[in-house]
């Protein structure tokens, strides 16, 4: 009783978790949710996790329990990465405003000027 | 060419690549080029060379990837009105007397990208491991984005001002090339390809892309998916 209670809250957390992200990501949002609850539902049902197990090849529902937990970290894994590349986009454009901002055109440089090159239309 | 195709900037994104910048830069400015070099945070003095050579110089602050550095470029020749844009690489490979054939291409055949192919008879040294490795990618190409091409990993192309002004990359580096084919496919606006050489020295080849590249390409077009 005590780690299904315990699992449950942990599958709770993602559960809101995944409810969360929805907006930013989808695809990754729908998974969490999907194994969350298919999470919840073996903790509290172990019979059916067993008959799944078996049925898979695991062998063991506890163990069919700690592989969904698996693959609710790699899911979470995943979802971290594709935040640091939409980190990394935004400091692209900041670094390329930057460049831009510092360009110089070929005379400017030959005589030392040191102004950026006006934008054109 | 130069006179005849008014507004034409050759784009150069260049990372550590003072060895071989200023012949690069040079080669174009004598043809009568306007070449702009995106200094990619570069750790050696490729900025400063090109410079001396005649080129207009953006430098990112830090290493962001050729990617970037070619949509900097572009985003640099179209906001001084640029009509045509070439994507050339840095190390050396590309001949400047490809540039008027890719902008004839486009002019001829009225299409908005000229892309150039290693495979349409102009290179014969290609090395075997990297052919089978562009056919591979070729072929992935093809099956994603339904453009019928010969060489999807060529860093020399033409774009017109429309058609450059249609690239939008969000992938920094490797993946790039696979990026700005699905981003023509995407616009559905007229390409053409254009028979280009390769000259493969020891340090185009060092500088270039290995196989297990390819991997790290998949997963970044994957992941871009995901954040679509």
């Amino acid at each position: 009783m005590i780690a299904q209670v315990f699992f449950s809250a942990l599958l709770g957390i993602v559960f809101l978790y995944a409810w969360s992200e929805y907006r930013r990501s989808p695809a990754i949002a729908v998974l969490s949710l999907v194994t969350a609850l298919a999470g919840l539902y073996f903790v509290w049902v172990p019979d059916d996790s067993t008959r799944l197990a078996e049925f898979v090849g695991i062998g063991r529902g506890v163990d069919l329990i700690l592989y969904t937990w698996v693959g609710i970290s790699l899911i979470v894994i995943l979802n971290l990465h594709l935040k640091l590349r939409i980190q990394l986009e935004m400091i692209t454009l900041l670094a390329r405003s930057i460049a831009l901002a510092g360009a110089r055109a070929p005379r400017a440089q030959a005589s030392g000027n040191s102004t950026p090159v006006p934008d054109q239309p | 060419m130069s006179e005849a195709t008014p507004n034409l900037w050759v784009i150069c994104a260049a990372y550590n690549e003072a060895a071989m910048i200023g012949q690069v830069v040079t080669e174009l400015g004598r043809a009568g080029y306007q070449v702009v070099v995106v200094d990619d945070g570069s750790a050696d003095s490729t900025g400063q060379v090109a410079a001396a050579a005649g080129a207009h110089l953006v430098s990112h602050p830090l290493n962001l990837g050729q990617g970037a550095a070619l949509q900097t470029g572009i985003d640099y020749a179209l906001a001084r009105g640029a009509e045509f844009l070439v994507t050339f690489d840095a190390d050396g490979q590309h001949r400047v007397t490809d540039v008027p054939r890719l902008i004839d291409a486009l002019q001829r055949e009225r299409a908005d990208f000229a892309l150039g192919s290693r495979f349409l008879g102009a290179t014969h040294n290609v090395p075997r491991l990297r052919r089978w490795v562009l056919h591979a990618a070729t072929a992935f190409t093809r099956l994603t984005t339904g453009l019928e091409l010969t060489d999807s990993h060529n860093g020399l192309r033409a774009f017109t001002r429309q058609g450059a002004a249609a690239i939008h990359l969000r992938q920094n580096r490797m993946a790039h090339a696979s990026e700005i084919l699905a981003e023509i496919a995407r616009s559905r606006r007229r390409y053409v390809e254009v028979p280009v050489a390769i000259d493969y020295t020891a340090y185009s080849l060092a500088k270039g892309q290995r196989l297990s590249d390819s991997v790290l390409i998949l997963l970044d077009l994957f992941a871009q998916e995901l954040t679509r």
